[in-house]
C-alpha cells in the first residue's frame, strides 16, 4: 500500500498546521491517560519500599488483625506446637524523623526519613536468625538499657561509631541509645532498623508488655507441613491474629486509587473529544478533496483504494500522536512524581523512585490512541469511498439536509437524559455517575432538534448586532442546514465547556468546603504536626507528659491531642483516634453531618460511644444509632455510632472518633500523636513561642507550628493543585477551538460558489467576514450552550459523589458559568479568524468559476 | 470492429416532469487511432457522451461497448479495472492532485493497478520527457503552468498505455497558445502512439485538430464532418455549424 502510505503522508504534510491541531488531540488523550497511570504506581512502589517486610529466614509472621499491639503472653500460646522450630515476639514500629534530624544539613537531602524501631528478645532473635556482628561488637542482651545494634550503612548516615550514641524521638522525649553493635551495610530496599531488647521498645512507644509481631520459624518448609503449621498456629492464636501482614496502606491505596480514576476520566474524555475532532477533521478533508479522490476513482482507484487512503491517514495520525503522546505522558509522569515528592515526603514520608512503567499500561495507551482514531475516521473513510468519478468532474453544489432526523435518535436522547434525571433524583451514587455519561449521550442525541430553536434565538440576538444587513439571517440559515455536522462541532465545544463548568463547580464547593473545615478543625493557635499525618501508626507519638507541660505554661489555655490506634470493624481496617470529649471542642471541633455536637461529645465521655467520619458509613453501609463490633487487640468490643463528624486531617481515611479513655482501655494507647494549643485570650504567640518551642525541642518528632501559618500553607497548596488543574482544562478546551475551526472552513469551502455569488450581487467583504463570523459565534453559542448545561449537571453529579465521604454542599459556580460562556464565546470568535478572511477574500469570479 | 461502440446510448437527470433527457439514442461507432471531437452547445449532452463511455457515469438506458464488451455489465470494481487499463482521462481542469509532484502524479493510474513505485515513476517519467517536462519531474502542480499541468495530465492518462484517451474540454482553462499545444499533442497521441483519442470541446478552433467531428444538439447527433487535414478553413467550416446549431 505504498501508494496510500504517500498520499497519506503527503496530505499531512501539506497541511501542517491542522494535522498539528489535530493529532495534538490525539496526543493530549493519551499524555493525561499514560502520565497518570504513571504517578500512581510510582507512588505505591514508593510507598511498598518503606512497608517492605523484613524478610530474612522467617516462614511465617502473626500479627494481629488490626496490626495494633497485643499482650506479649499471646505468643506463649506458640509454645509446644511441633512444627514451629523457633519463634521471636517483637514490637516493631516505623519512627518518621523529622527533617535533617540524621545529617543535620539542611542543604543535604535527607537519606534517612524514618527509621524501624525493633525490639526483640535477644535470645529468641538469635533463635530465629544469625547477626554477624565484627567483633569487638556484640548482639543485644536481655537486660540491655538504651542499647542499640544498627547497620553499617545507617552508622555511616548518622556519623557515629560503636560505643557513641544515637537518639530517637520516644513518647518521652529523646531517647539515647549506645551502640553496642554494628550490622553489615543494608542492601534491601526500605527503611533502617534500630534493633533494641523488647522492654525498651515498649518504653520508647510507651507501649509497656505489647508486642505486635511474631516471626516463626518451622521446622519444615514443604508445602504441605507448612498449611500444616499455619493451621495449628491459627487455631493457637484464634481469628484475631492474621498470617501474613495486613497491608497497612490499604486505605491510602484507596484514596490514590479514587485520583487515579478521576484522571483517567479525564484522559477518557480527552480522547472522547479528540475523536470528535478526528471525525470532525476527516469530514472536512473528505469534502474538500472530493475533487481528488473523484480524480483518483475515474483513472482507477477503488472504493477499497479510497478507504484505505483515508484510514491509512487517519493510521498515521494515531500512531504519530500516541507516540508523541506517550513521550510527554513520560514527561509529565515525571514532572507530577517530581512536583509530589517533596509534599509525599513531607506529609507522608514517602520517598518516590523513578517513574514506574509497565508495558501494559504502554500497550493500553498506545491502543486507547490509535484505535480512537481510526474509528474516527472510519465514517469520513467509508463516505470518500462513496464518492463518484463524477464527482470530480461536476461542480459540487452545497448539500441541504433538509431531512429533520428526529426519529429515534431523539427519543433515545430524551430518554437518556430522562433516566439520568430519575439517577440524580434516586440518590444512589452508581447511578448518578451513569447518569453523567446518558445525560452527556442524551444531549448530543437530541442536539439537532434543538439546533434550529437555539440558532434561531442567537441568531436574533446577532440581527440586533449587525441590523439592516441581512447576514445574521444568512449565517443562520447557513448553520442549520447542516444540523448534524453542526451537531459534531458543537458536540466537542459542549464536551470541553462541560469539563470547564463541572470542574468550576466542584473547585467552588470543594474551597468553600476545605476553609471552612480547616478553620474550624484546625483553627486553634499551636499545631504540634508528626511527620506523616495521614498515616498515623508510623509517627512517634509523644506521652501525655508533653501536654501537660505545654499547659503549665502561662498564657495557656487548652491544651487538647488526638490519639490514634488501628482497629477494625467487620473486617474493615479503621483508623481510630481518640480525643478528649472535654478539651477538644475548646481548641478545636469536628465539623458535624448528624448528630448534636454536644450531646455526642458528652456521650463520648460516657461510654463505648464513638463519632464516625462519612467514609466510614459509605464503606460499612451502617447508620447512625448502630452499635457495630470493633475488633481490638483485646478482643470484640461493642461500639454505639453517635453521630457523624469529621476533621481534615482524615477526612478521606475511614475513621472513628472515641475517647482517650476507651483508647487507653480497649487499645493499651496513651501516646499522643497530634496536638493543638490555644492561648488565653490577649496573650500574643510572641510572649510564649520561645516557651512552648523549648518544651518542643524534647519531642522532635512533632514540627511546631502557628495554626494560621499552617493553614495559609494548605491553602497555597490546594490554589496551587487547583491551578494545575485549569491548566489541564484550558488545554483541554484547545481541541474545541480547532472543530469548530475545521467545521466553518469546510462550510466557506463548500459554499465558495455561494460567497461568490453573495459578492457579486454586493455584498462587501466586510459583510461576507462579518457573516462567517456570525456564523461561528451561532456555532459557539451553540456549543456554550449545551455545555453549560451538560456541566453544571456533571458538576453537580462530581459533588454529590465526593459528598458520599465529605459534606459538601453544592454551590453554583456562577465563575464557572460566567468563564465558559467567555471561553466558548472567544473561541467561536477566534476560530472564525482564519475562514472568516479566507471568505473574505475569494476573487468575485474564481469563487463564481469554483466548481 | 470499432472500439467504441453505443447502442441507443439514454441519460435521463431527475424523475417525472423535472426529468431532463441529457442523451437520446444516441449511436455511434469510434474506430481504433481515430481522433474525434464531439461538439454542440451548452447542454447538448457532449460531457454526458463522454462520461457514460469513460464509465464515469450510467446510462439510463442503452449501452457502451468498450472492444466489444458491454460496459453495463460490470459491477464497480470491473469498471474501475477496465478504467485503469484501458482508458485515460484529461479534465478540463488537469485535476491533478495538489500533494503529489509531476512525476507521481502522471504514476498515479499504474501504481493503483500495483506496479512498484520505481517501475511505475520510470514510465510515467518517459511520457513526461516526451512531452517536454523532462526537468520538471519533481515540480508540484502549484508550480507548472496550465499548460504544463495539462500535459501532466495527458502523461497521466498515456501511462497505463491506454487504447483509449477520452478528453473532456481539455483546453477550456488554457490560454490560445497553450491551447493549440495541448490539442496538437492530442493529435500526436494519435498519430504518433497510435492511441484513440475522443474529445469534447465547444472550441472549433481546438476541434479543427481532429479526424471527426460529430456535432450533438439536445442530445442527439444531429450532423457529422470529416477533416481532411487541420487549417484555419476547417475551424471556419465548424464555426458555421456550429452557430447553425445554435440557432
Amino acid at each position: 500500500m505504498n501508494l496510500q502510505l504517500t498520499l497519506a503522508w503527503r496530505y499531512l504534510t501539506g497541511r501542517v498546521l491542522r494535522t498539528t491541531l489535530t493529532t495534538f488531540a490525539v496526543i493530549f488523550g493519551v499524555m493525561v491517560i499514560f502520565g497518570m497511570n504513571i504517578v500512581l504506581p510510582t507512588m505505591m512502589e514508593g510507598f511498598k519500599a518503606n512497608m517492605m517486610a523484613a524478610g530474612g529466614v522467617v516462614d511465617v509472621t502473626v500479627t494481629h488483625v488490626t496490626t495494633s499491639a497485643f499482650p506479649a503472653e499471646v505468643a506463649h500460646k506458640l509454645d509446644g506446637i511441633p512444627s514451629i522450630r523457633a519463634y521471636s515476639a517483637s514490637l516493631e514500629r516505623t519512627v518518621n524523623l523529622p527533617p535533617d534530624f540524621v545529617d543535620d544539613d539542611p542543604a543535604r537531602p535527607d537519606r534517612i526519613s524514618a527509621v524501624n524501631l525493633v525490639g526483640v528478645e535477644p535470645e529468641a532473635a538469635r533463635s530465629l536468625q544469625v547477626y554477624l556482628i565484627d567483633e569487638p561488637g556484640r548482639f543485644l542482651q536481655a537486660g540491655d538499657t538504651n542499647a542499640a545494634v544498627i547497620s553499617q550503612s545507617l552508622a555511616d548516615a548518622w556519623g557515629v561509631r560503636l560505643g557513641e550514641t544515637i537518639s530517637l524521638p520516644s513518647v518521652d522525649g529523646l531517647t539515647e541509645l549506645t551502640i553496642v553493635g554494628i550490622l553489615p551495610p543494608r542492601t534491601r530496599p526500605g527503611n533502617e532498623e534500630v534493633l533494641v531488647t523488647l522492654a525498651q521498645a515498649q518504653a520508647m512507644t510507651g507501649q509497656p508488655g505489647q508486642i505486635n509481631t511474631i516471626r516463626i520459624a518451622l521446622t519444615s518448609v514443604d508445602e504441605s507441613a507448612r498449611a500444616e503449621a499455619v493451621a495449628a498456629i491459627e487455631s493457637a492464636l484464634g481469628s484475631d491474629y492474621q498470617i501474613g501482614s495486613l497491608d497497612p496502606g490499604s486505605e491510602m491505596f484507596a484514596s490514590l486509587k479514587l485520583g487515579q480514576a478521576a484522571f483517567n476520566m479525564f484522559g477518557v474524555l480527552a480522547l472522547f473529544m479528540g475523536g470528535f475532532i478526528i471525525f470532525n477533521t476527516f469530514r472536512t478533508v473528505v469534502a474538500e478533496r472530493r475533487r481528488d479522490i473523484g480524480m483518483l476513482r475515474a483513472l482507477g482507484a477503488t472504493r477499497r483504494t479510497i478507504t484505505g487512503a483515508i484510514l491509512t491517514e487517519g493510521l498515521v495520525q494515531g500512531v504519530l500522536g500516541s507516540l508523541i503522546g506517550l513521550a510527554l505522558g513520560y514527561l509529565l509522569g515525571a514532572l507530577v512524581v517530581r512536583l509530589a515528592a517533596e509534599p509525599m515526603k513531607s506529609f507522608l514520608n514517602i520517598n518516590m523512585g523513578r517513574p514506574v512503567i509497565s508495558p501494559a499500561l504502554v500497550i493500553t495507551s498506545l491502543l486507547l490512541g490509535v484505535g480512537v482514531t481510526l474509528l474516527s475516521t472510519l465514517l469520513p473513510a467509508r463516505n470518500a469511498s462513496c464518492v463518484t468519478p463524477m464527482d470530480a468532474l461536476r461542480p459540487s453544489v452545497a448539500e441541504v439536509e433538509y431531512k429533520r432526523r428526529a426519529g429515534a435518535s431523539f427519543i433515545a436522547g430524551v430518554v437518556m437524559i430522562g433516566i439520568a434525571l430519575i439517577g440524580l433524583v434516586s440518590g444512589n451514587m452508581g447511578l448518578i455517575a451513569l447518569g453523567g455519561l446518558l445525560f452527556l449521550g442524551g444531549l448530543i442525541l437530541v442536539a439537532p432538534l434543538l439546533l434550529r430553536p437555539i440558532a434561531w434565538a442567537f441568531g436574533h440576538l446577532l440581527a440586533w448586532f449587525y441590523a439592516r444587513q441581512g447576514i445574521a439571517d444568512l449565517a443562520q440559515g447557513n448553520l442549520t442546514r447542516q444540523p448534524g455536522r453542526v451537531t459534531v462541532t458543537a458536540s466537542a465545544t459542549l464536551i470541553g465547556l462541560a469539563i470547564i463548568v463541572a470542574l468550576g463547580g466542584m473547585t467552588t464547593s470543594l474551597t468553600g468546603m476545605m476553609g471552612d473545615l480547616l478553620h474550624k478543625t484546625l483553627g486553634s493557635d499551636y499545631l504540634f504536626i508528626p511527620p506523616s499525618i495521614a498515616v498515623w501508626n508510623s509517627d512517634m507519638g509523644a506521652s501525655p507528659q508533653f501536654a501537660a507541660r505545654l499547659r503549665e505554661v502561662e498564657g495557656v489555655e487548652a491544651v487538647t491531642s488526638l490519639r490514634f490506634a488501628a482497629g477494625a470493624v467487620n473486617g474493615q481496617a479503621v483508623s481510630v483516634l481518640a480525643l478528649d470529649p472535654q478539651t477538644y471542642p475548646q481548641v478545636a471541633g469536628l465539623d458535624f453531618t448528624e448528630g448534636n455536637e454536644a450531646e455526642a461529645y458528652a456521650a463520648l465521655a460516657s461510654g463505648r460511644n464513638m463519632i464516625v467520619n462519612g467514609a466510614f458509613l459509605a464503606t460499612l453501609g451502617v447508620k447512625v444509632g448502630e452499635t457495630v463490633e470493633m475488633t481490638t487487640p483485646n478482643g470484640p468490643r461493642p461500639y454505639t455510632i453517635v453521630a457523624e463528624a469529621m476533621d481534615l486531617l482524615n477526612a478521606k481515611v475511614v475513621t472513628v472518633y472515641i475517647s482517650h479513655a476507651n483508647l487507653a482501655a480497649d487499645f493499651g494507647r496513651t501516646d499522643d500523636v497530634f496536638i493543638m494549643l490555644n492561648l488565653k485570650p490577649g496573650v500574643a504567640l510572641e510572649d510564649v513561642d520561645a516557651q512552648i518551642k523549648a518544651i518542643a525541642a524534647d519531642y522532635p518528632q512533632f514540627t511546631v507550628m502557628a495554626g494560621k501559618k499552617y493553614i495559609d500553607d494548605m491553602m497555597q497548596y490546594m490554589n496551587a493543585v487547583w491551578a494545575v488543574m485549569f491548566f489541564l482544562l484550558i488545554f483541554l478546551s484547545i481541541p474545541s477551538l480547532i472543530a469548530m475551526m475545521n467545521t466553518l472552513a469546510i462550510n466557506v469551502i463548500e459554499r465558495t460558489r455561494e460567497i461568490g455569488m453573495v459578492r457579486a450581487v454586493g455584498a462587501t467583504r466586510k459583510q461576507v467576514h462579518r457573516m462567517v463570523v456570525a456564523e461561528a459565534l451561532l456555532l459557539a453559542a451553540v456549543g456554550t450552550a449545551f455545555g453549560i448545561l451538560a456541566g453544571l449537571y456533571l458538576g453537580y453529579v462530581i459533588v454529590s459523589g465526593i459528598g458520599v465521604m465529605f459534606p459538601v454542599a453544592y454551590q453554583f459556580p456562577l465563575a464557572g458559568v460566567l468563564a465558559g460562556l467567555a471561553v466558548g464565546l472567544l473561541f467561536g470568535a477566534l476560530a472564525a479568524v482564519i475562514p472568516a478572511r479566507q471568505a473574505a477574500q475569494l476573487q468575485v469570479v474564481e469563487a463564481l468559476r469554483y466548481e | 470492429m470499432s472500439l467504441i461502440q453505443t447502442e441507443n446510448l439514454t441519460k435521463i437527470y431527475g424523475k417525472g416532469e423535472a426529468a431532463v433527457t441529457a442523451l437520446d439514442h444516441v449511436n455511434i461507432a469510434v474506430n481504433e487511432g481515430e481522433f474525434v471531437a464531439v461538439m454542440g452547445p451548452s447542454g447538448c449532452g457532449k460531457s454526458t457522451l463522454l462520461h457514460l463511455i469513460g464509465g464515469l457515469d450510467r446510462p439510463t438506458e442503452g449501452n457502451v461497448r468498450i472492444e466489444g464488451v458491454a460496459l453495463a455489465e460490470m459491477d464497480d470494481d470491473t469498471l474501475t479495472k477496465l478504467r485503469r487499463r484501458k482508458i485515460g482521462f484529461v479534465f478540463q481542469f488537469f485535476n491533478l492532485i495538489p500533494v503529489l509532484t509531476a512525476v507521481e502524479n502522471a504514476a498515479l493510474p499504474v501504481m493503483l493497478d500495483g506496479v512498484k513505485p520505481a517501475e511505475a515513476k520510470k514510465r510515467a517519467a518517459e511520457w513526461l520527457t516526451r512531452f517536454g517536462l523532462g526537468d520538471r519531474l519533481a515540480a508540484r502542480p502549484d508550480q507548472l503552468s496550465g499548460g504544463q499541468q495539462q500535459r501532466v495530465a495527458i502523461a497521466r492518462a498515456l501511462v497505463s498505455e491506454p487504447a483509449l484517451i477520452l478528453a473532456d474540454e481539455p483546453t477550456g482553462n488554457l490560454d490560445t497558445r497553450s491551447g493549440d499545444e495541448i490539442a496538437s499533442l492530442l493529435r500526436d497521441v494519435t498519430k504518433k502512439y497510435g492511441r484513440t483519442v475522443v474529445m469534447v470541446t465547444h472550441d472549433p478552433r481546438i476541434a479543427a485538430y481532429a479526424d471527426r467531428i460529430i456535432f450533438l444538439k439536445d442530445g442527439k447527433v444531429v450532423d457529422e464532418t470529416y477533416l481532411e487535414r487541420k487549417n484555419k478553413d476547417n475551424a471556419q467550416v465548424l464555426t458555421n455549424v456550429m452557430e447553425r446549431l445554435s440557432d
